[in-house]
């Protein structure tokens, strides 16, 4: 399957009923994608994401657990997108809704979640407050991938150097 | 049940400076490496790499 260039990074894949949205500057290494579905998603293979590698439930439950909006999925059935749910965090009129006719606003409202990533980062998401060398910056509904295994060369936050280093923890 | 019409924000995440991540306030931490789950209120968090409580610091920072 050759993907298709939608901007300048951004990429699309699609299969017969799936297309599968990647945006590489929202990723925070998070990592749940390849620790899932390697098949599908493999970061040492070109191209990285294949759709026909796996049953499409599997892939929607895989992107449903991406914490940003670097992975997104929609039916290629545009009638089948309107019965999406809630439960799938990732569809695009959730995650990136300039994908879809505007019609459903993102939501808001959740706790704050905290995740230590296995051998990988901490995720924090939600509405909180950082405070950083003395500044406060105030975050609304954002995410933050900070580095856990020391070696990162963009700390405070996560560059994805743990794999590499064989981070464990 | 919400029409906070202004939000506050629920949590503070500090940056300590050659130390560790200092969490405050309404969060939930998900440790999905030892598949735990608590409502601590403040964690101060490693990020050095060394700590032999983690996610936890356990203050190896200052022997780096």
């Amino acid at each position: 399957m050759k993907p298709e260039r939608t901007s300048s990074n951004d990429r699309k894949y699609s299969n017969n009923e799936i297309t599968v949205y990647w945006k590489p500057d929202a990723c925070v290494h998070a990592s749940y994608c390849y620790r899932e579905l390697i098949e599908v998603f493999d970061p040492g293979r070109r191209p990285w994401v294949d759709l026909n590698a796996a049953p499409n439930d599997q892939i929607i439950a895989t992107v449903d657990m991406c914490p940003t909006e670097a992975l997104a999925w929609k039916w290629n059935d545009e009638k089948k997108n309107r019965l999406v749910g809630a439960e799938h965090t990732n569809h695009v009129k959730f995650r990136r809704p300039e994908l879809m006719e505007p019609d459903q606003p993102a939501q808001t409202g959740h706790p704050v979640s905290v995740k230590i990533m296995k051998d990988g980062p901490v995720v924090i998401k939600g509405n909180f407050t950082l405070i950083s060398g003395g500044g406060r910056k105030e975050i609304t509904e954002g995410i933050l991938s900070i580095c856990r295994c020391g070696e990162s060369d963009h700390k405070p936050f996560c560059d994805g150097r743990h794999r590499k280093t064989g981070f464990a923890g | 049940m919400e029409d906070k019409k202004e939000q506050k924000p629920d949590a503070n995440v500090e940056i300590i400076d050659s130390g560790p991540l200092r969490i405050t306030g309404n969060f939930i931490l998900k440790d999905l490496q030892r598949d735990k789950e608590s409502v601590p209120g403040e964690v101060y968090l490693c990020r050095c790499g060394k700590s032999s409580d983690k996610p936890f610091c356990d203050g190896s920072h200052n022997r780096l």
